[in-house]
Formats: C-alpha cells, structure tokens, sequence
C-alpha cells in the first residue's frame, strides 16, 4: 500500500534571503516576511491564503505575529518541531503534510530566520537548548564541540580517514562558486586554507565548520491536486521521517556504542526508504545538512550511500559533484558554502534543482534526499521528487 | 541550595562535593542508570540506588578547545574535554583532562587509554561546579 505522505504533497514556491552575519538590511521578522512574499509570488497564491506555518530549531518567530504583515485572513494550524539544532528541518515537511493531509490547513509555510540582532548566535542558542553543569563542567559550550567529541572517535576508534572530510568541503566550494546566491561565489577555493585553519576544537579547523548567516528561508507546501492551479512546476515530497530510536537521544554521550560516531539517522532513514520504497541508488542528489564536515561524512553512511569501510571510494570530489558525479552533494554550496541560515537553504535548492534551476544542474535528477542536522538528539529527512515515481 | 540539587542527578553533584563519585543504579535490577532518572526501562522499577564508584575510566572520546567559546573563560586555552566510561559501570560521564603535550607519553589523547581522576571544579560565572578531572593513568 502507498504511503499516505508519497507523492500527496508538494512545494509550490520558494524564498530565500541571505545575508553576511549582522548586516541583514531588514528585521529578522522583516525578512522572514520577504520570504514568505516571495515563495507566494512564485507560486501565484495570495500570501492572505496561507493558514498553516511549520518551523523548527527553536525559531522566535512565532507565526501569528506575521498576520498582519501577510494580511493572513485565518490562521488554522502553526506548529514547530521540537529539538534545538537543525535535526528537525526535514521534519518540518511532514508535520506540514500532515495538517494537510488531515485537514486542518491548506497552505503552509515551512520556515526558518535569523539574525543576529534578534536571535543572537545561532550556535548559542541551539546550545543554550542543551547546555547543564555537566556540560558546562566539561567545557564543552558549543556545537562544534560536541560534534568534534564524535568525529574523534569515527576517526581514531572506527579508522575512518580524517581527510575524508576533504572532499565533501571541496565539492561545496565547487558548487557555491557558481551560485550568485552562494557566500563563496566566483572563489576559488584551496583546501590549504581549510588544512591551515585555526584550530576550533580538535579535530575541527575553522572550515570543518558551518558559518552562520542573516537571513530567512520559506517554502510553500500544498496538496499535490492544488499545485494545478498554481504558477511553479510542483516539487513533491515523496517520504518524510524524524525521530530517534532507543540507544540515541539526548543521553550526556551514553548512546549506544554502535551509534556513537553516527549521525543518528539509522531508523529516520530505514523509515524513509521503507515509506518510499526507494533505496539510496533511487537518490539523484542529496542536500546534506552539514554543520561540520565529519556529521556530514556520517550523515552520508547513515543514508546508505556508503559505509565506514568504504567511505573513502565514495566521498570523493568527482563523484560528490554536479557535473558527472554518481552521488551530487550539496548542488548551491550547502551550509559550508551556499550560507548557513540553520539550513534552510537545502530544502530550497532541493526544489530548485528538481525544477532545474539550479546553478549547478544534475541532469536528468528525478528525485532529492534532504538530510537534517546530523548529531541532534532528534533529526529527520525527507525525499523530494520531480515527479512522482 | 543550588540548582543542581533540583534534578534527579542531585546525589551526583552532593557526591562530588563531598569527594565521591556517585552514580545511579536501578533499587530492583541493579542495572546502571545514566542519566539520572526515575524509572528504570529495563524492569520497569522506579527508584535508584546511590553507589560509590572508584575514579578510574577509560578514554571513550576527546577533544582539545582552541577557541575561545562563551562560558569558557576560566580555563585556559587549549583544554581538552573527555567522554571517560566509568570502570566496571559502563557509565560515560563528560569532563576535563589534564593536557598530555610534552608529557611522558604520546601527545594526544589515546582512545582507549586508562585514566584516573580527581576531583576539582570549573568557575562559569558566579558558580563554582565539581568536576571530575582526569589523567593518563601512570
């Protein structure tokens, strides 16, 4: 039997607003609205006629107060979901779904801002969701940190090649440098600069690091029937699944031993594929949340793309790219490169990419996978198609 | 009074205070609890039992900290941080080590190496927090 969330949703438009840290033009608020316009103008729906908003990651934007600005005549379903990083994003998608799908909304907005001014460091708050006297304790504050605890162990314990992360930081400059969008736009990127790095917390260098942005993201997710009427070629959502499993969560570094060094997506990503009924050979491209490169690499074995053992053969630049790669990454530039808006960029340049409007195409690319926030007590992922299957 | 003894890993940090190391064990099956909590999963049980463990670990994870984070700015830079797994418990528990550079042994860290730790604390603010310190294991 069909999954209810395959094929029965799709986007219809999407905004994004990106900016260097701390020179965002506008209020976050602001901004957000700008791109919520803009998502409603692609798709040719009157921003009066969104009922429904769905973020994630602790945003402070709490949706009724964009009513005024959106001229939003009800407001029938605003949601969030929980978690602090950015394992939620993909989530946002099929909590969307689900208000469609059951009724309570018909067109929702899943989004997500911030700028400095407003929301602070971004890193600081997902920390501030965490942070106890054990924590603190340790001195371990940041993201960065805990995340660097993990790849230790993937490298030192499991033997993973620590310049594996290489190539994936590579494969983002590459992208990012052909997208106008992209922070790293028209530069050329050496990976010396990421070798000779300053130290954040071993084994990260400052370029094993995602670098926040100003900004806000928004995409439009309707019914599949809907998008008939509407401007943009759809972008269906295929499969949505967020979660954890017992031996994962938020347990002070007490997960099972098997899921240490991963990024915690073993059941979101069985559930995905046995919601589909696709593998990781069915995925054209992936959009890979990475908030530093190492949950990157154990993002990618979490998906079936590769394994421990033989992730150094797949994680290769030629093969991580656009032009002629068999497993296309991070096609804008990706947090690394594209900007860091807590991710929200992803999901919007899987919809471009599966409408062929990306900066860097995958030709013939069918179908996305958009992973969430690796390392998150809770994540998710969804798969996103052109058409569907 | 403070905060840490609002929570159900309150005898943790009265242990500490005191110069022990204490971790949490079901009252019905004696199965570890980590973290701290109510009701055991396994049985089914609901309370805990407070047991002494000796300092000894072993290595889980590190890292060493170069940047200077909020929150941090009583240690001094670089300082490495641990996940240590409690002798015969199986426990982790999040801390600091002493740094290894220029020491007797490699200069890193070793995963798997044992450690011994002693009892210190971390300045954050106003607030003085026990932590367990470790070393490599002479």
């Amino acid at each position: 039997m069909t999954h209810p969330l395959y094929g029965t949703t799709a986007i219809a438009g999407v905004g994004l607003r990106q900016f260097k840290r701390g020179t965002a033009p506008l209020p976050e608020r602001s901004l957000l609205v700008e791109a919520i316009l803009d998502a409603c103008a692609e798709a040719g729906l009157d921003p009066a006629e969104v009922d429904g908003f769905v973020s994630y990651g602790d945003d402070k934007n709490e949706p009724v107060r964009l009513m005024g600005d959106l001229g939003t005549r009800r407001l029938s379903y605003s949601a969030a979901v929980w978690g602090g990083g950015g394992g939620g994003i993909a989530g946002a998608f099929g909590v969307a779904a689900g208000a469609i799908l059951s009724g309570q909304a018909s067109a929702v907005i899943v989004f997500r801002a911030l700028a400095e001014g407003a929301s602070g460091r971004m890193s600081a708050a997902v920390m501030a969701h965490h942070l106890n006297d054990h924590l603190l304790a340790a001195g371990l504050v940041a993201p960065a940190q805990m995340c660097a605890i993990r790849a230790q162990r993937l490298f030192e314990h499991h033997g993973v090649d620590p310049r594996i992360v290489e190539d994936l930081v590579r494969a983002s400059y590459h992208h990012g440098r052909a997208n106008p969008e992209a922070v790293a736009y028209g530069e050329d990127f050496d990976i010396e600069t990421l070798r000779t790095s300053r130290w954040i917390a071993e084994p990260f260098r400052l370029y094993d690091c995602s670098r926040e942005n100003d900004g806000a993201g928004a995409l439009l997710l309707v019914s599949a029937e809907r998008t008939r009427d509407l401007a943009k070629p759809p972008v269906y959502l295929l499969g949505c699944a967020q979660g954890t499993e017992a031996g994962w969560g938020d347990l002070m570094e007490n997960d099972a031993d098997a899921l240490y060094a991963t990024g915690g997506f073993r059941p979101v990503a069985r559930d995905l594929y046995a919601q589909t009924g696709l593998t990781p050979s069915d995925i054209d491209c992936v959009q890979l949340y990475e908030n530093f490169d190492a949950q990157g690499v154990m993002s990618l074995i979490d998906h079936g793309f590769c394994t421990v053992e033989n992730a150094a053969e797949v994680i290769r630049f030629d093969n991580l790219i656009a032009q002629g790669g068999k497993l296309p990454v991070n096609t804008a530039g990706g947090n690394l490169a594209q900007g860091f808006i807590h991710g929200i960029g992803l999901p919007i340049e899987a919809v471009r990419q599966l409408r062929g409007e990306s900066s860097n195409p995958v030709s013939g690319a069918r179908t996305c996978l958009l992973a969430g926030g690796p390392g998150a007590p809770t994540v998710s992922s969804a798969i996103f198609a052109s058409q569907v299957l | 009074m403070n905060h840490r003894l609002d929570g159900a890993d309150a005898p943790y940090w009265q242990g500490l205070e005191q110069g022990r190391l204490l971790l949490p064990r079901c009252a019905h099956c004696a199965c570890w609890l980590w973290p701290a909590g109510h009701r055991c999963a396994s049985c089914g049980g609901i309370g805990m039992v407070w047991e002494e463990r000796p300092l000894r670990a072993t290595l889980y994870s590190w890292t060493r900290t170069w940047h200077r984070f909020g929150f941090t700015e009583s240690l001094d830079l670089p300082y490495v941080s641990v996940v240590a797994e409690v002798e015969d418990c199986g426990v982790r528990l999040m801390g600091r080590m002493d740094d290894v550079r220029n020491g007797a042994g490699p200069d890193n860290p070793r995963i798997g190496e044992a450690l011994v730790g002693r009892i210190g604390e971390t300045v954050v603010g106003d607030d003085r927090i026990p932590t367990i310190i470790w070393s490599r294991a002479a």
